[in-house]
């Protein structure tokens, strides 16, 4: 009972940093069919930023997120204006070249600045250990994550569903086309849009150094867990993200702690079978 | 003689490389009213989509206000005051009915409740999705939607195509209603050629993209020959 609940906690954690890192992927995927896969690449920026904060200018800990999320945004939202607008109508393939590049690019300038070893984090003191509650034991940091990761999404959600702003984005996911003749101008919309994506994704990438570790690699392994929660959550449904990426974080540390032998392939399997019965997502409306 | 609302010269426009629309002129005034006619696929919702700035228009100008609006995009257009009713309705299936009206309405004579008003059915169903709406329920709020946005003129494209004739009746005495009340310019594209040449001034008849015919309405509605060689069969069903 108390490992289920154990790994019941670690994959919650889990999958509150992939919802994190793959929300604003969801959303501008389904407003302007870009396929960004260097959404990862803004998650690594903000965990390298916040590692050298942290170790190199001494900042504490809680004063890195905010940077982390604000460069991410601002390197999103550069990288929009400069290259992704060109690309908008111009294919799937051209974007995925494009993206793939920038991965690689961002991989290659993290091993030159880094080294492709981890990056120590140093955390204060009353976020290590772990707190005691009826026998079990509970990691605090990952307690925390858990916190901020849900109070990140309750504003998002809040924000989505209660706002103007929401209305217009989800308006714009829908019919881009109705969206612009009823006055709204989109691509002020997906600029914003895309770098709120971006800045959550470099948080999620700040938090995740010290549950997922962090390397030049970053910005390549965990796109491919974020286009999973995208691919069964559903575009520009953040719902359905929410719910995929919970779904993929319990399956994952439950297949490496109950199935070691399969090890990492069964969230492969969770996916296939989800998009098996449900090809446009959980909550998917194409 | 004041500047028309809005004015097309020699319009040339289309898809890509194909071109639809060919030598369209015409001028609007202030509050006027055009109803634009032909058979299938003439040209009518390409017409209505080049005023929007949503087609590739190849040669001409089309000048709103005094101003040349040719090469704005379609959110500037809007927000110069012109509304727009899309053919498929187009209604935002993940929004509920009000936030299809709020998303992007503006200041005006038309809010939440005057336009409640006109459609007391949009009222009841204000917490509904869009894609919960019945054929002549999305109607309505295709129109109320375009006219949160308190436009100076509205283009409204088939909107009684495809309802039962009951909704139908009930629609044309609303778009009379508005029409009648709000003194605002607008012009419809609508296959019910009598029901179109009633509720305007004045008529063009599109045909293979180009205007073959343009008048006043009335005398259009009196000549049925000239209706007959223009469009045909439309009368005959009417
Ligand atoms: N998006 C598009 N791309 C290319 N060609 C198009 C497109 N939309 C319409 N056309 C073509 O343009 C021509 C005019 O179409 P349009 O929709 O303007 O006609 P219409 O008069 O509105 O017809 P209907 O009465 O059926 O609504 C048609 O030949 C049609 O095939
Ligand atoms: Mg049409």
């Amino acid at each position: 009972m108390s490992a289920l609940l154990g790994m019941l906690f670690d994959g919650v954690a889990y999958g509150m940093l992939l919802f994190l890192m793959s929300v604003g992927l969801s959303v501008t995927l389904g407003m302007m069919n870009f396929v960004n896969l260097a959404h990862c690449s803004f998650a690594m920026l903000g965990g390298y930023l916040a590692v050298t904060l942290m170790n190199g200018w001494g900042w504490p800990f809680f004063a890195t997120l905010p940077v982390a999320f604000v460069a991410a945004a601002v390197a999103s939202i550069v990288l929009e204006r400069l290259f992704f607008r060109r690309f908008y109508n111009a294919g799937d393939l051209p974007q995925c070249l494009l993206t793939i590049g920038i991965v690689f690019v961002s991989i290659a300038g993290a091993a030159y600045i880094y080294g492709t070893d981890q990056q120590p984090v140093h955390l204060p003191d009353y976020l290590n250990g772990s707190i005691a509650f009826h026998g079990m034991e509970f990691a605090v940091y990952r307690l925390f994550l858990i916190a901020t990761a849900a109070l990140v999404t309750l504003v998002l959600a809040v924000g989505v569903e209660k706002t103007r702003f929401g209305a217009q984005v989800r308006a714009a996911v829908n019919n881009q086309r109705m969206a612009r003749g009823l006055g709204i101008d989109v691509d002020t919309l997906f600029a914003v849009t895309f770098a709120l994506g971006g800045g959550l994704a470099g948080l999620g990438g700040a938090l995740a150094i010290n549950m997922l570790g962090l390397d030049p690699s970053f910005a390549l392994t965990y796109v491919i867990y974020v286009l999973i929660v995208v691919s069964i959550g559903g575009l520009g449904s953040i719902a359905g993200t929410f719910a995929a990426a919970m779904l993929l974080g319990i399956a994952d540390v439950a297949g490496k702690y109950y199935i070691p032998a399969l090890g990492s392939v069964l969230i492969y399997l969770v996916m296939l079978t989800m998009i098996m019965w449900r090809p446009t997502g959980l909550f998917g409306r194409r | 003689m004041p500047d028309p609302l809005l004015s097309l010269a020699d319009i040339r426009a289309g898809y890509g490389a194909g071109i639809v629309l060919e030598d369209v002129t015409f001028d609007l005034p202030e509050s006027g009213s055009l109803a634009v006619l032909g058979r299938n696929g003439v040209g009518k919702s390409t017409l209505i989509l080049t005023i929007m700035g949503m087609t590739h228009i190849g040669r001409g100008r089309i000048v709103w206000r005094g101003e040349d609006i040719t090469a704005y995009p379609p959110h500037r257009r809007a927000r110069a005051g012109i509304g727009w009713v899309a053919q498929e309705r187009e209604i935002f299936s993940n929004l509920t009915v009000e936030e299809n009206l709020t998303v992007a309405s503006r200041q005006g004579r038309w809010d939440l409740p005057s336009v409640y008003d006109l459609f007391p059915r949009l009222a009841e169903r204000r917490r509904h999705l869009g894609n919960q709406l019945s054929g002549g329920e999305q109607q309505m709020l295709a129109i109320a939607r375009a006219l949160m946005t308190n436009p100076a003129l509205l283009l409204l494209d088939e909107p009684l195509e495809g309802l039962a004739p009951i909704v139908v009746e009930e629609l044309a005495a609303a778009v009379r209603r508005m029409t009648g009340e709000a003194a605002g310019a607008f012009i419809l594209v609508e296959q019910h050629a009598d029901i179109a040449l009633s509720l305007t001034q004045s008529v063009i008849v599109l045909e293979r993209g180009r205007i073959v015919h343009s008048g006043p309405s009335a005398g259009l509605l009196a000549d049925h020959a000239a209706m007959d060689r223009l469009i045909g069969l439309r009368l005959a069903e009417a």
